[in-house]
């Protein structure tokens, strides 16, 4: 921690600069992911056309009372030393493998996918990737605000 | 260096038909052994103590590391979420297919403004 009140100004102005940049990443992620998500959206849509609009409800979503399946899309946390908060998420993709309780999403819906559902899954999956780095934007934004917070109450003490 | 490389962490969404619906092919749904779902469908008549509860239990799961609600869900229990101040689960606003991406409403974003405008000295005149 610096002890000068002109060595915190200085790194004051350094972290207010990466917070707006950081802002303005994590502005950008959600115009991206908006975007995104219209266009999945909009496959769904063409989906319930062609098969029926009881094809992609809520309807088909497995509940409490379905068979346990695990998640084919998680995430890993990795240490990265050159980022203030020190970490950041990546994705991990599994396969699918019904023994494993793996399942495919898309047979929940239909065991014949037509071509816009399988558009939709592979715009919702690029989704996640920017949710990803939409989030350790948002880590990362927080950690910059509490480092913040944290010079702030050190300069007034001193 | 993966921090925890055994099973990794889920992501969980909370939000209209169309969203649960795109993240689940997606490839991001669970139903772990105790038959507990990692996603909640919202809709017109869903009451806001469930979604309210169903967050605050999605917060305290440790298997569970980004929560995805839709805007307008998230503006049910603002509350909730604004008191939802560690990093830990990450709570991430997205849009929805009837309600659009507004930047004014999002709890991060507002934070990061009232830190910003505190830093701003006073001028008197």
């Amino acid at each position: 921690m610096p002890s000068k009140k002109e060595e915190i100004g200085n790194l004051l102005d350094l972290l207010y600069l990466e917070m707006l940049d950081l802002i303005e990443q994590y502005a950008t992620s959600r115009v991206n992911i908006e975007k995104l998500m219209n266009s999945g959206q909009l496959m769904l849509a063409k989906t319930r056309y062609l098969k029926g609009s009881q094809t992609i409800s809520s309807a088909q979503i497995p509940t409490e009372n379905s068979n346990t399946f695990n998640a084919l899309c998680v995430l890993e946390e990795q240490k990265n030393d050159t980022k203030i908060s020190s970490v950041e998420y990546s994705l991990m993709r599994r396969n699918v493998d019904k023994d494993k309780e793996f399942v495919e999403p898309m047979h929940w819906f239909t065991l014949l996918p037509p071509s816009s559902l399988r558009t939709a899954s592979d715009h919702f999956k690029k989704c996640l990737e920017l949710v990803l780095e939409s989030a350790n934007v948002q880590r990362e934004l927080l950690a910059v605000m509490d480092h913040i917070d944290r010079l702030k109450q050190h300069c007034k003490a001193l | 260096m993966a921090l925890h490389s055994a099973r990794g962490k889920l992501i969980s969404v909370i939000g209209d038909e169309d969203t649960c619906v795109g993240f689940l092919l997606g490839g991001v749904g669970e139903i772990n052994k105790n038959r507990h779902p990692n996603f909640m469908v919202v809709d017109k008549n869903t009451p806001v103590s469930e979604v309210e509860d169903c967050f605050r239990r999605f917060v305290k799961r440790d298997d569970i590391d980004i929560i995805l609600i839709n805007q307008n869900c998230a503006e049910l229990i603002r509350h909730v979420i604004d008191a939802h101040t560690s990093p830990v689960p990450a709570v991430l606003e997205i849009p929805s297919k009837d309600h659009p991406y507004d930047a004014s409403k999002d709890s991060i974003l507002r934070r990061a403004r009232v830190s910003f405008i505190s830093s701003i000295p006073k001028v008197h005149y």
